[in-house]
């Protein structure tokens, strides 16, 4: 009795147990892969069992392989079971050397429940938020009074933007900061907006307005200020790795400014982004492409080209084509995929195999590290341009569209030609300086595998450098068919370009060059030497009217047509193609397997499975189903309007990086811009920077400051350094000298003498004079291996490679700057020189100057400091000429002691934080 | 670090840490102005629990604190003189009499299969050392005639004869052997030690770049530069023409007590504003002006050699006024005496192709010994006498080798003696702290072509490096997209053969 009474009571114990345990396994809440166990599995596991490692073949990156056989034969893994799984087992035996992590400290016991229970619930694998699509989110509603039924009242907010910031504001127990004062505000978003400080005009106008549309106003005319384009068009040469010269040893300069000038037109013209980004990445490639759409894509030409003798040019043209991926990824899609070049990404779920598969998109195009970086784009100028025009107007009427096509794409950008540098089997014959084909007195080398198809013409670019000389073409082999021979002088210019006439030929064939010239001495002594071959067929239009003359165009097009030259993109001709394989562990040198263009399986396909080329992968990546293109952009621009991003990791928004503050926030603009605004740029900043959230104070004398020291929850409005740019620019606005001149060739602000010397180079900095000194940031000459010193202070990029963030930093180099460059000098100069004619007083001359410099009237207190130092200073000056007239710059009308004071009061002004503060 | 300089930083450090944000050591967050810091001071979760812990910031308001590294370090500071162009091993360390032999001879084909040189074509002729060996010091150590001065302190040094790289263009080898990557963008050694050390002298920067030679190295600023680092710990370059440092000296007209009045003025203004306003970036801001200031004294009195004692002058074999490199190496040891962490000395021309007569081995290359010999011995002769030898690591190399052949540059031979860019065999000494004395480690083939033992990499020297600054080189690493970076890559031996 008793006996059954005690297994009674155990079975009701047994069984609540079991109800209980049954109700924790269906109702607990389900484990999140991603906020739970995957930073776990990142943290403690996948150094082993990841993309790199996967030691006893067990890997945590994608679910299918770690529920797959590991070397044992067993899952470690099974779903619903884990006591009977590996992994647990082995996560909590004793045995030192069975004990994963090995020779690690254990896992605590939370750890393991959670990782438990996470397999009890079916070892479910969560998409990262970056990669799944943007969906369209609900604007989060206060939570009212009465559970909701009577909702508060949100008189703070102004848009959607708003709400999102209210909502985790709400959570934290926190408010709002009140809005920032009107010069403030002013200040800020004119600087944000245009990357200056107002213009006069805008700026009364605003501050006199009263009534509610005068921001909105205010809003509208700086979007609409030209220097909006070249404000945000400084943002997009750090990802672009915008630089006026080549990198490497020598470094020499590279004409690539018109892509600079094609942003800003862009921005101002307000490009849709999707547009902006085809353009960029496979301009090119659209039909009918526009000059412009070939200068956008220079977006990639960015890349460095290795000048130095003995480089392997294979070896930079791979090494650019790297760049071009990894760029792709990080600026534009915010993922960090240059670790796949090696292995499977560590964290993220990208196979080593996709990598190639992205690269075969960008190693087709016709760039080869050529000294002359080609392909360019040839815009002919001046008279060119008519020659040009009327050129392919006769064209137009007196050939098929494929042959004038073939023209006039041979004219923009002389291609599709055959460099020299790619000829090997040389005999007596050499690269000269690793970058021509050079032939000696009796010489010989081939070129591989050449398209023929029946052409009849070669057109070369070359230079002959001896009389008497004779060129022979063989295909096949070095004793097979001659198929085409000439003779050549000496040329009296340099380079120049020959017609030859070839039999015509179908199919590939390897060409063999001999060329003997009677005239040199010595077996070794140079001959000729190649730029590029053409193979193509006659001039159309024999006997039609006006041949000669339009042949004479082509001609004097080719040979010296005046054009401005960009590096851009050009694709390889179907019968040019190259071949991509896998680089074993990212060596370029062991190529494995070849692949064919193509996406990681883990994001969206291509909208268009037949369009394997850039302008496919360009479509793909504006996709509306691509998560990342959208979500990189938006956080991109509240990174530059609030100093931070949404999601911090502007380069990495994979699950290494830090997740967002405000993820559904993110989605929404994210979504917004791509459907409501359709890729419109300035509706988006438009929406961030006419939220409360923006207009709000920096102030952080209050008390939720301290609950929200760093402004995660955005409690107050930014406060933040102004960039290398902005300080510069400022400066020049505020002292009335700078010159909005907009485009063209870099310039060269002043730079103390010395700070550029590349070997092999006798380049010098020239700097600028009449006015040009006095242009905005963008336009400074920006040499890679010597970036311009004061704004590299002030945390800009050398440019080598892409930047998808800036990193803000605050060295006495700084302070040093903005003391005592020349430069900085000369605009306190100028200010002064101005402020001394407008005003008598001091005091007046001082206070103009804080509210020149800040945007906002300076307090007594400030005023007070500024006029004691003054007071210092005039009583060194009119005891002491000589100072007095190093101070003032020159013997001039303004060499006067009250003015050197003045100078030197205003520069101290210039340099207190608030001005090179945006607050 | 002189004890009214400890007394400044302490203080200027105890400023920020009063009124600004709790020191990083104290209280791990993130935020603005706060970097991730890799693993090497890990502990401390510094996203709260949102992420898995990575370890802790540095506060960017004072990112040159002084910090400890992984294990006590056997010295405080590293002078690592390079000769851009890469000299000759075979006329100065590395004696080959086979080569003597066989110089004037074809070179055989087993060399030259499946090889890439950078200007050698076809079969190049082998050459022999185009100057005299013998040995010195208690060591028996062989060196070249070149250096006449150098054989009174083999005693004190370690030197690698079988170094191995492989990159064999100047520009993508500097870059390897500065910042681990023959690819620009990663962060340079020097940046490395000031981002994991600190430095120990607030008034000079942490990581100083003397340069002479006519010329930048090949790779350009990028080889001290701070690659993903912050751009703080990049290297400063302090110049011989011109502002030591960039905009150092007050504009004329502006004496140092109205400089003084006008910094003054500044922080008044700055300290009304951070009453107004609480944000710490401005305290920081009047921490950097002050700084500056004090900058503005130390930097040109360290740079100034004419104070030097005349025998100190001789010794060195310095010119004052000029871009020498004699005088680069006399101020790296005032540099390092001041406690700056890290002096990279480059010295241009040392490219001994054969293509003219600066560049022959018989010329030109004899000048650059002669400019280099003295100079480098008595830096380590002055470190001896000062006792700073014994913390302080002395660095000595080029990029890369040179080969025994004569260079035949597009396969014609070059009119004065050269060799091609070698990269299977170089030599490069070190001496100071923890390092073998009178020491030679590897060994070539005959013909100093190949290494045959105690063969190490670019990465094994930066693993050395670091190690002897007390640092893992496995484990001083950076958070860059998506992956911990390190100087060493995935690579890097410590040479332990050439430690005590």
């Amino acid at each position: 009795m008793q006996r059954l009474q005690l297994n009674k009571i155990f079975l009701v114990f047994a069984l609540i147990t079991t109800v209980i345990l049954a109700y924790s396994f269906i109702f607990s809440p389900d484990v999140d892969y991603n906020t739970q166990v995957k930073p776990l599995l990142n943290k403690k596991c996948i150094t082993c069992h990841g993309g790199v490692k996967k030691k006893a073949g067990f890997s945590l990156l994608f679910r299918s392989e770690a529920l797959a056989a590991t070397e044992s034969g067993k899952p470690a893994i099974v779903p619903g079971d884990p006591e009977g799984s590996e992994m647990i087992r082995r996560l909590t035996c004793t045995d030192p050397e069975e004990r994963m992590p090995y020779k690690a400290h254990p896992l605590s016991t939370d750890e393991i429940d959670l990782l438990k229970k996470w397999i009890r619930q079916g070892a479910k694998w969560g998409d990262h938020w970056a990669y799944t699509p943007v969906a369209q989110q609900t604007i989060p509603k206060r939570k009212g009074w009465l559970w909701g039924l009577f909702q508060k009242e949100d008189k703070w907010a102004h848009n959607d933007v708003d709400h999102f910031i209210r909502a985790a504001l709400d959570k934290q127990d926190m408010e709002p900061s009140i809005q920032a004062d009107k010069h403030s505000l002013l200040r800020k978003v004119s600087l944000d907006l245009t990357g200056l400080p107002a213009p006069e005009k805008t700026a009364t106008a605003f501050l006199s307005d009263t009534s509610v549309k005068g921001y909105e106003q205010l809003v509208d005319q700086l979007l609409a200020d030209p220097a909006y384009g070249e404000r945000w068009t400084a943002m997009w040469m750090d990802l672009a790795r915008y630089a006026d010269t080549k990198g490497y040893e020598r470094d020499d300069r590279r004409q690539i400014w018109r892509y600079r000038d094609w942003l800003i037109n862009a921005f101002n013209n307000n490009k849709p982004y999707d547009s902006f980004l085809v353009e960029q990445i496979a301009g090119d490639l659209l039909p009918d492409a526009t000059n412009e759409q070939y200068i956008a894509t220079a977006f990639h030409r960015n890349t460095m080209t290795n000048d130095e003798g003995g480089t392997d040019n294979e070896e930079f043209r791979t090494a650019a084509v790297i760049d071009r991926v990894n760029t792709t990824w990080e600026v534009l899609m915010g993922t960090s995929f240059g670790c796949v070049q090696c292995h499977s990404h560590p964290y993220d779920p990208f196979r080593h195999k996709d990598y190639y598969r992205f690269l075969a998109f960008f190693n087709n195009s016709r760039d080869e590290d050529t000294y002359a970086e080609y392909p360019l784009l040839y815009e002919f100028q001046d008279d060119d341009l008519l020659k040009y025009n009327n050129l392919k107007q006769w064209l137009d009427q007196n050939c098929d569209p494929e042959q004038k096509n073939e023209i006039t794409k041979f004219l923009r950008t002389r291609q599709p030609t055959i460099n020299s540098l790619t000829a090997d089997s040389f005999r007596n014959s050499e690269l000269l300086d690793t970058k021509w084909l050079v032939m000696r007195k009796t010489s010989g080398a081939r070129l591989r595998n050449v398209a023929l198809q029946g052409n009849t013409r070669l057109l070369m670019r070359y230079n002959s450098m001896a009389t008497d000389s004779r060129l022979e073409i063989r295909i096949d082999s070095p004793g097979g068919k001659l198929i085409s021979q000439v003779l050549l002088g000496k040329n009296k210019n340099g380079w120049d370009i020959a017609e030859l006439e070839l039999q015509p030929i179908e199919g590939k064939h390897d060409l063999y060059l001999f060329y003997r010239s009677r005239s040199l001495v010595k077996e070794d002594d140079n001959g000729m030497m190649f730029d590029w071959f053409y193979f193509t067929n006659p001039f159309p239009g024999k006997g039609k009217p006006g041949y000669d003359t339009s042949l004479a165009h082509f001609r004097h097009l080719i040979l010296k047509g005046k054009a401005n030259t960009t590096p851009v993109m050009v694709e390889n001709p179907a019968f040019m193609e190259r071949t991509t394989r896998v680089f074993e562990r990212g060596n370029w040198l062991l190529q494995t397997e070849a692949v064919e263009p193509g996406l990681p399986a883990s994001l969206n396909p291509m909208p268009d499975e037949n369009m394997k080329n850039r302008l496919g992968l360009a479509k793909w990546l504006i996709d509306k189903k691509n998560p990342l293109t959208s979500r990189t952009i938006v956080n991109r621009i509240w990174e530059q309007l609030f100093g931070q991003g949404l999601a911090e990791t502007l380069e990495d928004m994979g699950t290494q990086g830090i997740a967002p503050t405000h993820p559904e926030l993110l989605d929404h603009l994210a979504w917004k811009l791509m459907n409501d605004y359709q890729w419109d740029l300035k509706k988006l900043i438009k929406e961030i920077v006419m939220s409360a959230t923006y207009r709000q104070s920096s102030s952080m004398k209050n008390e939720t400051s301290k609950k929200d020291p760093f402004n995660k929850y955005y409690s107050r409005g930014p406060r933040n350094r102004l960039t290398a740019e902005q300080i510069r620019d400022q400066a020049l606005a505020v002292s009335g000298v700078l010159n909005r001149k907009m485009y063209g060739p870099g310039v060269m602000p002043f730079q103390p003498a010395g700070v550029w010397s590349s070997p092999y180079n006798g380049d010098q900095w020239q700097n600028s004079q009449g006015g040009e000194q006095y242009r905005r940031a963008i336009y400074t000459y920006w040499k890679r291996t010597s970036p311009y010193p004061s704004m590299l202070n002030f945390d800009a990029v050398a440019r080598e490679v892409c930047t998808a963030r800036r990193i803000n930093t605050n060295t006495p180099l700084q302070a040093l700057t903005l003391m005592n460059d020349p430069a900085y000098l000369d605009l306190s100069r100028q200010l002064s020189f101005r402020l001394y004619k407008q005003y008598g007083q001091v005091e007046a001359q001082l206070a103009e100057a804080y509210r020149a410099a800040t945007g906002r009237p300076a307090t007594p207190e400030k005023i007070g400091i500024a006029k004691s130092l003054y007071d210092n200073a005039l009583r060194v000056y009119s005891k002491d000429p000589d100072k007095t007239c190093s101070m003032t710059g020159l013997m001039d009308e303004h060499n006067f002691p009250e003015m050197a004071a003045l100078i030197l009061t205003v520069h101290t002004i210039m340099n207190t934080d608030e001005v090179i503060t945006k607050y | 670090m002189k004890r009214h300089e400890k007394i400044i930083h302490e203080a200027s450090t105890r400023t920020l840490e009063h009124i600004t944000r709790k020191h990083f050591l104290k209280e791990c967050r993130t935020g603005i102005g706060m970097m991730a810091l890799g693993s090497f001071l890990s502990g401390c979760d510094w996203l709260g629990n949102k992420k898995p812990a990575k370890g802790v910031g540095i506060d960017m308001s004072d990112p040159f604190i002084p910090r400890a590294p992984h294990f006590p370090a056997k010295v405080r500071s590293v002078i690592y003189l390079h000769m851009a162009g890469a000299p000759s091993q075979l006329e100065l360390f590395d004696y080959k009499p086979e080569l003597v032999k066989l110089s004037g001879q074809d070179c055989p084909p087993s060399f030259l299969e499946g090889k890439r040189f950078a200007f050698i074509r076809g079969v190049p002729k082998l050459l022999g050392p185009v100057t005299g060996f013998a040995q010195y010091g208690q060591s028996g150590t062989w060196l070249s005639d070149n250096l006449p001065n150098f054989r009174n302190v083999v005693d004190e040094v370690s030197i690698l004869k079988a170094v191995t790289t492989d990159q064999f263009n100047h520009a993508p080898a500097q870059l390897l052997m500065h910042t681990g990557s023959a690819r620009l963008g990663r962060p340079s050694m020097g940046s490395w030690v000031t981002y994991g050390l600190g430095s120990e002298n607030a008034n000079l920067p942490g990581f100083v770049v003397l340069t002479s030679g006519g010329n930048n190295p090949d790779a350009g600023k990028s080889i001290w530069g701070s690659g993903f680092l912050p751009s703080v710990y990049q290297g400063v370059q302090c110049r011989s023409e011109g502002d030591p440092i960039l905009f150092i000296n007050d504009p004329e007209g502006m004496d140092r007590d109205l400089k003084k009045a006008s910094i003054d003025a500044i922080n008044k203004v700055n300290h009304a504003d951070h009453d107004a306003f609480g944000d710490p970036e401005t305290l920081s801001r009047i921490a950097q002006y002050e700084l500056a200031f004090r900058m503005q004294i130390a930097v040109p009195e360290v740079m100034n050699i004419n104070d030097e004692p005349v025998y100190i002058k001789e010794m060195y074999g310095v010119n004052p006024g000029e871009a020498s490199l004699a005088n680069n190496i006399l101020l790296a040891r005032k540099l390092v005496e001041k406690g700056v962490r890290f002096v990279q000395i480059f010295d241009w021309g040392w490219d001994s192709h054969g293509t003219s007569p600066d560049g022959s081995l018989d010329k030109g290359f004899v000048e650059k010994c002669k400019s280099v010999d003295k100079a480098m011995t008595a830096l380590l002769q002055d470190l001896q006498q000062r006792g700073m030898l014994d913390e302080t690591l002395v660095v000595w190399g080029g990029e890369f080798g040179r080969t025994p052949m004569q260079e035949n540059r597009e396969g014609k031979q070059n009119l004065f003696k050269g060799r091609d860019h070698h990269v299977d065999a170089f030599s490069m000494w070190m001496a100071g702290g923890g390092i073998k004395k009178g020491f030679t480690h590897g060994e070539t083939d005959e013909i100093g072509y190949n290494a045959v033992s105690g063969k190490v990499s670019v990465y094994d020297i930066q693993a050395t490096i670091l190690q002897q600054l007390g640092f893992d080189h496995e484990r001083l690493t950076y958070e860059f997209q998506g992956r911990p970076f390190r100087l060493t890559d995935v690579h890097g031996k410590v040479i332990n053969d050439i430690l005590t």
